[in-house]
């Protein structure tokens, strides 16, 4: 009897394996992943724009997943390339692309762009776009491998009431910046109810702050290292704001977690003024309970800012299909259209001057100012040097050691030194 | 692995021992340190802790039970929930700790976020999750012991002290060192904690070891070192262990 039981077990459990493997599923939309790193409101717009795409068209489905921050879905990349199950379609910051391309992780999207369903890579801003977000160091540009999807740049939120309150100004130079933090810092006792100034101190962020003192990360060719000096500027700006003049609150956390605490203080009025992504305007205009303004970052020899968010990939592993599937799909969310929903819901800038110039989207610039400030801004964005050595300068030589000089572990002229050989090491290795 | 270079997408190149030489010649000494700071302060106040609250509650009323019970419960939260509620109960603007120092006129640290407490900080969070193990292990080590030693000792005359001197401590020896080894093993995986509130900051302040593992394997994508930095504290913790028991086994009383 139980003899017959795991007979009839055993036929059961291969009569459902074979029948899963029999006729494959042939008819219906070629389905392709799509990994994204946005939580919150972002999450939702892109949610909600895989579903309108899903609905436009029955050629192709995709399906997005979330992966965590920036970071810590490019953990999972490389995991997935390894064992070659990555996505058709995924999204990078800029700062990656140069490493991974020349792991041999992306397609080359040239021949989609020209193909049938192609794309007028002319209408794409200056700035915004792969061949713009790079200097490519005098050496012949790299093949079209990233269309943009969310960009940014960072920008001053303001809590218009607090400075009008105080008959405070907006600051467009570091030194304006100084005196409005000191002005608008509310002390009770020992106690800090109120920070005039906050920002994560964060390697976009010093990259902001080392062009507007006059530096730059590498030398034209992109041989050597050259911030030393002006990323000693730059960093010992924060460190005077917060140890000296105690009007800058350093945000906790690595990474994103600082990030998270700088809007969560701004929100909740503890702070006046921020540094951060225009990508959180949306979320900031929700939830402000006082009148929120946005401006340039304020200059010293000029103003300057990085772009950020993420480009558009495909991963070249994956079956031509869903190559084919996931090239669909980015080239829709980068039409001006959909790039005009997006940048509505979220705060990021619209990718097309035909989008930018639409009659919509300056009616809605007319009502909503504060976004505007990003796309105003870009004309003073810079690039990032064309070189593998990038992400790895950003993640091991720059961002974890800043931290030490605004804690008064080192002093900025330690830290600047010592990451100047680090990055040299770094980019010796790639000659 | 440990003797490859890999990063996860490029194939994995042969580099020999030069991953163990990068180890030591970086803050991975800094790591183990803290590591072993973190190990100590956990062990030795969590047990001190759960010592003192068994012998404290080792009777049969409902309130001890009750107590026992709401000690314990932290041990069986997870990590990650124990971790988030902490960073608030410590944020030196709006968290409750600061808040009670104040009122007694106290000015709170920067818990998480000053280089010279983040590691304590942590420890002592730690032991308040994880107190009620040790407390619930000696609670059976005392019941294990025969009550009519303590009649004996209480007629020639002994105290309260005395007794706990003479009898319970030297009976729970075996406890003792079960929960040493036990105890040192866990805090040394200690990583939810860290990757939750701190992420190994400020700066180093807070990598311990497991952390900086993952750390060296899915940030910087040197799985080759990560693997190198995972050998060497296989064999650190079988040491250790090894040691450990080589230098209490002689103190360790069995009541048969």
């Amino acid at each position: 009897m139980r003899h017959a039981l795991a007979v009839l077990m055993i036929a059961g459990f291969l009569g459902t394996a074979w029948g899963a493997a029999g006729p494959a599923a042939a008819q219906g939309p070629v389905v392709a992943q799509f990994w994204y790193s946005f939580g919150g409101t972002n999450r939702e717009v892109t949610e909600a724009h895989i579903k309108r795409f899903n609905e436009s068209q029955s050629k192709y489905k995709i399906e997005g997943t979330f992966q965590g921050d920036y970071f810590e879905a490019l953990a999972k990349i490389r995991a997935a390339a390894a064992t070659k199950t990555a996505p058709a379609a995924f999204h990078v910051i800029g700062e990656a692309i140069p490493q991974l391309a020349a792991s041999g992780l992306f397609e080359s999207l040239e021949p989609y762009a020209k193909g049938a369903n192609g794309a007028n890579l002319e209408d794409y801003l200056p700035g915004q776009t792969q061949h713009t977000y790079f200097d490519y160091l005098g050496k012949p540009a790299a093949p079209l491998m990233a269309l943009p999807f969310f960009r940014s740049t960072p920008i001053l939120y303001y809590n218009a009431d607090m400075l009008s309150a105080k008959g405070v100004k907006v600051p467009a130079t570091w030194a304006e910046l100084r005196d409005a933090a000191a002005k608008l810092t509310v002390r009770e006792g020992s106690e800090t109810k109120t920070y005039g100034f906050e920002v994560p101190v964060d390697w976009w962020f010093w990259y902001a702050l080392l062009h507007e003192a006059g530096g730059s990360l590498l030398t034209p060719d992109g041989k050597k290292a050259a911030f030393r000096d002006k990323g000693t500027e730059a960093l010992q700006f924060w460190v005077d704001l917060v140890n000296k003049d105690k009007t800058m609150k350093r945000p906790p956390g690595k990474d994103y977690n600082a990030w998270t605490v700088t809007n969560t203080d701004f929100i909740n009025g503890r702070a006046a003024m921020i540094f951060t992504s225009t990508a959180f305007l949306n979320y900031m205009t929700e939830n402000a309970k006082f009148k929120l303004g946005t401006a340039f970052l304020p200059g010293k020899v000029k103003q300057a800012v990085p772009t950020g968010g993420t480009f558009f990939v495909i991963a070249r592993d994956a079956p031509p299909a869903q190559k084919e599937a996931g090239w669909a799909f980015i080239k829709w969310m980068t039409e001006p259209a959909q790039t005009i929903s997006l940048s509505k819901a979220t705060g990021y800038m619209p990718i097309r001057a035909s989008a930018v110039n639409s009659p919509e989207m300056q009616a809605f610039y007319k009502q909503n100012p504060n976004y505007k400030t990003a796309i105003d801004q870009l004309r003073t964005a810079q690039r990032f040097p064309y070189t593998p050595a990038l992400i790895e300068i950003q993640r091991e030589v720059i961002q974890p050691n800043l931290e030490a000089a605004v804690l008064g572990i080192k002093t900025a002229a330690e830290i600047m030194q010592a990451a100047e050989a680090k990055a040299n090491e770094i980019l010796a290795k790639q000659q | 692995m440990s003797l490859y270079e890999w990063d996860l997408v490029m194939p994995a190149r042969w580099v020999g021992a030069a991953n163990y030489r990068a180890l030591v010649s970086t803050e991975f000494w800094e790591v183990v340190t803290n590591t072993v700071k973190y190990s100590v302060g956990v062990v030795v106040l969590s047990q001190t802790l759960g010592l003192g609250l068994a012998v404290l509650l080792n009777d049969r009323t409902r309130l001890g039970a009750l107590l026992q019970a709401s000690i314990f419960s932290s041990y069986v939260v997870s990590w990650v929930a124990v971790s988030l509620l902490w960073i608030w109960l410590l944020d030196p603007q709006y968290g409750l700790v600061a808040y009670l120092l104040r009122l007694v006129g106290l000015r709170g640290v920067n818990w998480l976020g000053d280089h010279r407490w983040a590691l304590w900080t942590l420890v002592l969070v730690t032991v308040w999750k994880t107190v009620g193990y040790p407390m619930v292990i000696y609670l059976a080590g005392l019941q294990a012991i025969p009550g009519d030693l303590y009649e004996a000792a209480a007629l020639d005359g002994a105290g309260g002290w005395q007794r706990f001197r003479h009898i319970t401590w030297p009976l729970l020896t075996p406890t003792t060192l079960f929960l040493m080894v036990t105890l040192t093993i866990t805090s040394f995986q200690g990583f939810d904690i860290v990757k939750i509130m701190t992420q190994g900051g400020p700066v180093t302040a807070t990598m311990i070891y497991v952390y900086y593992i993952y750390e060296q394997a899915f940030q910087y994508f040197k799985l080759g070192k990560a693997s190198a930095a995972v050998v060497l504290f296989f064999i650190g913790i079988v040491a250790l262990t090894f040691a450990q028991w080589l230098a209490f086994r002689r103190r360790v009383h069995y009541t048969t």
